[in-house]
């Protein structure tokens, strides 16, 4: 593994800075070796401001799989207190971007910045440490089989808390309410739906009141009704979170974001949105930015249009 | 071209090189994070020491009386009554099952049911991301999952190699009665060759093996990819791996204990 290691550069993001695009001046950034010149046409680079700082940011991350190419030059950030979106088409590499985050994969080169400190540069024990930021619901899940629903979301909580279980006891079921899963707290992963899974995780992602919570596609596998409701629940979450974390003089405001493919929720819930594609970022910004972009690629996948840049291949 | 055809043809060579490395990495690990408090793992390690346990005991049972009854017993038997010598199938039974056959069943019974058990459980937590997760929350994988497997493998195989050598030495003492022979002498030939050396030397060599096992099919669960048929392929390589492993480490300690105790060497009458 070589990480190039890349300073924290704040005054990139200098939030009064006007949309343009990334690497400065007026040059596009250069495409990825090895890639024909129609794949980055629509690539615009735009970064709309958020007027927020970052709490996650990539910088110009590569990343590959043996010969699949799939961060080929990522350069994202996840502005402070807001929900944050990350779309793109399925494959593209979403949670493998996630997995960076966290330090679960490391970069082949390039940066992963979280509260302006590198990931992949961090000893084991730092990473730990660092962890205990995140909240981080799984695309499956990725509940523990040999435990129980109660037991499973309970976890963070016996772990990394000295509370009593009666205190746990309150959390956990409050948490588990919330998802409609009060009822099912004595069942085995194995005994329930995947959207059932997918709400525990989602339990189990919030219990600990983290920082920063990723989500991997929450909406996978939920009913139309409970997709909305899930959304909602998100935006309540994240108020909640927020007027807490003001109250408590936090040093960072809860951050969060979602990946997903339902367009709805994502013009429901996002405040800022990422579009990720062969590895880049086309376009990111707030919401209302997006939802106006004149980029086709952006138009098409936020219309959910079979016509357009983004074909079968 | 002639780098890129070297460059293939070892390329399967250097990833067994490499995998042998993260391997002996990961035993590194394994005795640094047994050894470094918080000794948090004792509930996991009696589980999984029940859990080897009550999966081997029967298995071993069989394959030890069967096992002794059959090659050292009644093969050693038939030639032995050729020289009129069966007498001396005691003192065989010393080389044979205390030095060799019981350490060998035991850890291939280890191996195929215990093993196997740990890298397709390992390897389903690998698939549905319950590793990430667990490292996500804060709890290194290596402490809470790989060191328990290890003591309790190494503890058991220790244990077990006891229990195979005692029903190994009764299918000796059956191959005896089966050829209408007293059992004095057979007794007598195998206390004389039967060395304290010997026995702890076997249980040593078995606790090792166990080590063995345990690292091989833990490093083959914890790095399974490729969905529920890419657990099979894990399963499949640790049982092919640790046989072979067991095969060479069985090899070199053998030397080293009769280069280190010769009087190990000698058959008594
Ligand atoms: N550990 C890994 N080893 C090898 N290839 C991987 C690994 N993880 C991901 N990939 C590959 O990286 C690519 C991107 O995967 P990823 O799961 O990030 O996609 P995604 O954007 O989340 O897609 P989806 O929306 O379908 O979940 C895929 O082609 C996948 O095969
Ligand atoms: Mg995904």
């Amino acid at each position: 593994m070589s990480v190039a290691s890349t300073a924290p550069q704040p005054e990139r993001h200098d939030p009064e800075a006007a949309a343009a695009p990334l690497g400065g001046g007026s040059s596009r950034p250069v495409p990825p070796p090895g890639a024909p010149d129609d794949h980055y046409e629509f690539h615009s680079y735009t970064v709309h401001p958020s007027g927020r700082r970052n709490v996650v940011e990539f910088v110009d991350t590569y990343k590959s799989f043996g010969p699949n190419q799939i961060l080929r030059g990522l350069t994202m950030g996840l502005p402070e207190g807001m929900v944050s979106m990350i779309l793109g088409p399925s494959g593209t590499g979403k949670s493998v971007c996630i997995k960076h985050m966290v330090g679960l994969l490391y970069p082949d080169s390039g940066d992963v910045l979280v509260h302006g400190e590198s990931v992949p540069n961090m000893t084991e024990s730092r990473l730990f440490e660092m962890r205990k930021k995140f909240g981080l619901l799984f695309q499956d899940g990725a509940l523990f089989s040999s435990m129980n629903l109660y037991d499973n979301v309970a976890f963070p909580l016996r772990h990394h808390t000295n509370k009593s279980e009666q205190e746990i006891e309150e959390i956990v079921m409050r948490r588990l309410k919330e998802v409609g899963l009060g009822n099912a707290r004595e069942r085995f992963p194995n005994e329930l739906s995947g959207g059932m899974r997918k709400r525990a995780g989602f339990a189990r992602a919030l219990v600990l009141g983290p920082d920063i919570v990723l989500f991997d596609e929450p909406d996978s596998g939920l009913d139309p009704v409970r997709t909305a409701l899930l959304g909602e629940l998100i935006l309540e979450v994240h108020r909640e979170m927020v007027e807490e974390a003001k109250a408590e003089g936090k040093e960072f405001l809860p951050t969060f974001a979602v990946v997903t493919h339902d367009i709805m929720s994502a013009r429901r819930v996002a405040d800022y949105i990422n579009v990720l594609w062969r590895g880049r970022i086309v376009e990111a910004g707030p919401a209302e930015a997006m939802l106006n972009s004149e980029n086709p690629f952006i138009r098409q996948f936020l219309a959910g249009d079979s016509q357009g840049p983004l074909s079968m291949d | 071209m002639i780098r890129a055809t070297v460059d293939r043809a070892f390329a399967p060579t250097r990833g067994v090189l490499a995998e042998a490395g993260e391997m002996v990495i990961l035993t590194g690990r394994t005795i640094v994070s047994a050894v470094r408090p918080p000794y948090a793992y004792g509930a996991e390690l009696a589980a999984q020491f029940m859990f080897a346990l009550r999966l081997c005991w029967l298995p071993l049972l069989i394959a030890t009386v069967a096992f002794g009854y059959e090659a050292p017993g009644l093969q050693a038997a038939n030639f032995l009554v050729l020289f009129g010598a069966l007498d001396r199938l005691g003192g065989f039974f010393v080389l044979a099952s205390i030095r060799e056959f019981a350490p060998f069943v035991d850890a291939i019974v280890l191996a195929g049911v215990a093993g196997t058990a740990i890298t397709a459980d390992l390897g389903a937590r690998r698939i549905r991301e319950e590793l990430d997760a667990l490292e996500v929350l804060g709890v290194d994988p290596v402490k809470s999952l790989v060191v328990p497997r290890f003591l309790a493998l190494m503890l058991v195989t220790g244990l077990f190699d006891i229990y195979a050598l005692v029903f190994g030495v009764f299918g000796g003492v059956l191959a005896t009665l089966v050829n209408n022979e007293p059992l004095g002498p057979f007794w007598a030939t195998f206390f004389n060759n039967a060395t304290t050396t010997d026995l702890w030397g076997s249980v040593v060599k078995t606790t090792l093996f166990g080590a063995i096992i345990a690292v091989v099919c833990c490093y083959k669960g914890m790095t399974a990819s490729g969905g529920a048929e890419g657990v099979g392929r894990a399963v499949n390589q640790a049982v092919v791996i640790t046989f072979l492993a067991i095969f060479a480490f069985n090899y070199v300690f053998t030397q080293v204990l009769l280069a280190t105790h010769p009087a190990l060497t000698t058959i008594v009458k």
